[in-house]
């Protein structure tokens, strides 16, 4: 499907989100631009402390304040800039429009209300339908994210569903008021593996369904090659590549990306030893001048060392933010690894 | 053929579940329910299972950091659950454990050269504080630390380095064994690939043996020799890795292997989605465990558990599909 042909439903532009600390300025996003499109699933994958999860906070205005603002950029949707909205009127959006599922479901469910009651507020707040209309549309819903017998299962409380069924009711939460975006944050992080499969498995199909479109976070490639169809890779506060699924699994162009993809062992094929990046992800508080990813790089030289690239058309639609890409393609097509091996009792 | 490092035999592990007034037992939460292997000197054994399967029970029990309910682990020609608390002490300086969470299991008063150095003094291997140090430095630089670190303490680390700090404590003593428990799993994947290949350059370099345990089945392909499945307290399925991935037998084991989402947008695979959740350890399924949610379930499956055993050169499953 091309997206990109029809017009965005979610456009952040140069998003900036800082939280100021005692010991510092913590630069968390640090000029972001991505593009949601109607009907797509946009994956957004980083390590811990890249951004990615301020970045959805941001859309929804979750940032608490203080210690944290936006400071710069806009997140247009539906013609509204959602910076400049009041709290009243991202009330609105937020739960209605906008909704979001996070990773650990037990922390965001509230224990002393039934599942039943939890949905049903949603529900009444937003499409002000009375109290019987609300829960016949509960278990509606309960019944559409595959929980069986839902008549019963409204009136439980949460401690009482398994760590599955109890994402499954968030979900059920999120899509009770037809959301055009659903923000998902590390949905699957804390499930098995067998349950990750269900729990994607069914925002896939409810994605179809519902027509909405779908901001996917995750550390996870695999997640993200599963259920994307754009993806930006984010790395401290900046997004580093930004293309289709296809392409940046194909020909990975930033060297961060190329490392996270050698860094992880694939199940059909065997590699003697994975390609590590060295080192580990700076702090916020102390950004290295330059490409942020300098401390790590192999290719780093010179110019990387002095002055951010910008993240520009590598391809027509694969952006890149690396001073270098051409060299690391040259370095692909000899077959070389670009992670050195540095074991340490050599 | 190597010799075996370490045989499990017929290992339980039960937890009482305590209830009322006088806390008296109601029930059993069966955590390991009859587990049997082996592992030989220096290979890697993978132990691998969701959540509540009891494979860090199993880790854990083997050491004797919980007692076991009934079986035997023999550990270099010895059955360690006969040792009283002084052999105990000595044969630990032969089995080693590396914990998942580098920032619970490291005590944030210590320096980094005391807690290096700590099982040194336990098991009386440095003569004085000098030895002691330079012991410490190599350990510290075997782990890719420099000396620059040793007095400093646990917070000023990274996830990455307080995993190998946690590796440099279990290596001090020279051990014979490692349990990893899920050693990369709190960790970055971009450090997890720094952690996967230092846990294989120093088996090399020592001949070490580990017994790794993680629910993670692409680093278990990654890192392991043998492969050891299992589910709700039982070990379903153990065979040399290259084996259990290309022709996996239990239908438990087939459908975790489809699960994992794969870095590769290309391949679309044919998933076997299972129905369901793990169903609880206090009251497991009559007959074979995975039997409520088996696609492939028959007769026998709920009525008789199926016997562990070989189906060709090496390959031990549980299931009954396998006699049909």
């Amino acid at each position: 499907m091309n997206f990109l042909s029809k017009e965005a439903l979610v456009e952040v532009k140069n998003l900036k989100t800082y939280f100021y600390t005692e010991e510092g300025v913590v630069k968390a996003v640090d000029g972001v631009d991505y593009e949601i499109y109607p009907g797509e699933t946009l994956g957004i994958v980083g390590e811990s402390g890249c951004g990615k999860s301020v970045t959805s906070l941001s859309i929804m205005r979750l940032v608490e304040s203080p210690p944290g603002r936006i400071e710069a950029g806009e997140i247009n949707f539906q013609g509204k800039d959602l910076t400049k909205l009041s709290e009243k009127e991202m009330r609105k959006i937020r739960g209605n429009d906008i909704s979001m599922i996070f990773q650990e479901p037990m922390t965001s469910l509230n224990p002393v209300y039934t599942v039943g009651d939890q949905i049903m507020e949603a529900i009444m707040l937003h499409k002000g339908v009375d109290r019987k209309e609300a829960r016949r549309q509960a278990v509606d819903m309960l019944q559409k994210v595959g929980i069986p017998l839902p008549e019963q299962r409204v009136d439980e409380y949460p401690h009482q569903l398994s760590g599955g069924m109890r994402q499954r009711v968030m979900i059920a939460m999120a899509l009770s008021c037809d959301p055009q975006l659903l923000i998902a944050d590390e949905p699957t992080t804390a499930l098995d593996v067998t349950i990750q499969a269900q729990i994607l498995e069914l925002m896939n199909s409810l994605k179809e369904s519902y027509g909405m479109s779908i901001m996917m976070i995750t550390h996870d490639l695999g997640v993200i090659a599963e259920v994307s169809d754009r993806v930006a890779v984010m790395y401290a506060g900046k997004v580093v590549e930004y293309t289709d699924v296809d392409t940046l699994f194909e020909d990975p162009k930033h060297p961060y990306t190329w490392g996270l993809m050698n860094s992880i062992p694939k199940l059909d094929k065997d590699v003697d030893r994975l390609e590590a990046i060295p080192g580990s992800v700076p702090s916020p508080l102390n950004f290295p001048e330059g490409c942020k990813f300098n401390t790590r790089c192999p290719l780093a030289e010179g110019k990387c060392f002095d002055v951010e690239p910008p993240l520009e058309n590598a391809t027509e639609g694969h952006k890149v933010r690396c001073w270098r890409y051409k060299d690391l393609e040259k370095i692909k097509e000899r077959g070389e690894r670009i992670y050195e091996d540095r074991g340490v009792l050599d | 053929m190597a010799e075996n490092l370490l045989e499990v035999k017929n290992l339980k592990k039960y937890f009482p579940v305590k209830a009322g007034v006088f806390k008296r037992t109601v029930a059993h939460v069966k955590a390991v329910d009859d587990i049997s292997f082996a592992v030989e000197e220096g290979e890697t054994l993978g132990l691998v299972g969701e959540s509540g399967c009891g494979k860090s029970t199993t880790g854990r029990t083997i050491l004797r950091l919980l007692e076991a309910t009934e079986g035997k682990v023999i550990f270099d020609g010895k059955n360690v659950m006969d040792l009283d608390k002084k052999e105990m002490r000595a044969i630990r300086r032969d089995m080693q454990i590396i914990f998942q969470d580098p920032y619970a299991s490291l005590n944030p008063r210590m320096t980094v050269a005391d807690i290096v150095g700590e099982p040194l003094d336990i098991h009386n291997l440095a003569k004085n504080k000098q030895e002691r140090n330079e012991k410490v430095k190599e350990i510290l630089e075997n782990v890719g630390l420099g000396e620059e670190y040793m007095n400093r303490y646990p917070h000023e680390f990274s996830g990455g380095q307080r995993q190998r700090i946690g590796v440099a404590r279990a290596l001090a003593v020279d051990p014979k064994l490692i349990i990893a428990d899920e050693p990369v799993s709190a960790l970055d994947v971009s450090v997890q690939a720094q952690v996967v290949n230092l846990l294989q350059d120093l088996q090399k370099e020592y001949g070490l043996t580990y017994l790794f345990i993680a629910h993670d089945l692409s680093v278990v392909k990654h890192i392991s020799d043998r492969v050891a499945v299992m589910y709700l307290g039982k070990i379903v399925e153990l065979t040399d890795k290259k084996e259990l991935f290309k022709n996996p037998m239990h239908p438990y084991t087939q459908s975790l292997l489809s699960a994992i989402p794969e870095a590769d947008p290309k391949k679309k695979k044919d998933r076997i989605v299972l129905e369901g959740d793990v169903p609880s350890p206090v009251d497991p399924p009559s007959g074979c465990r995975f039997h409520p949610r088996c696609p492939k379930a028959f007769e026998p499956c709920p009525v008789k558990e199926p016997e562990f055993k070989e189906y060709g050169d090496g390959h031990f499953a549980a299931c009954h599909l396998l006699d049909k």
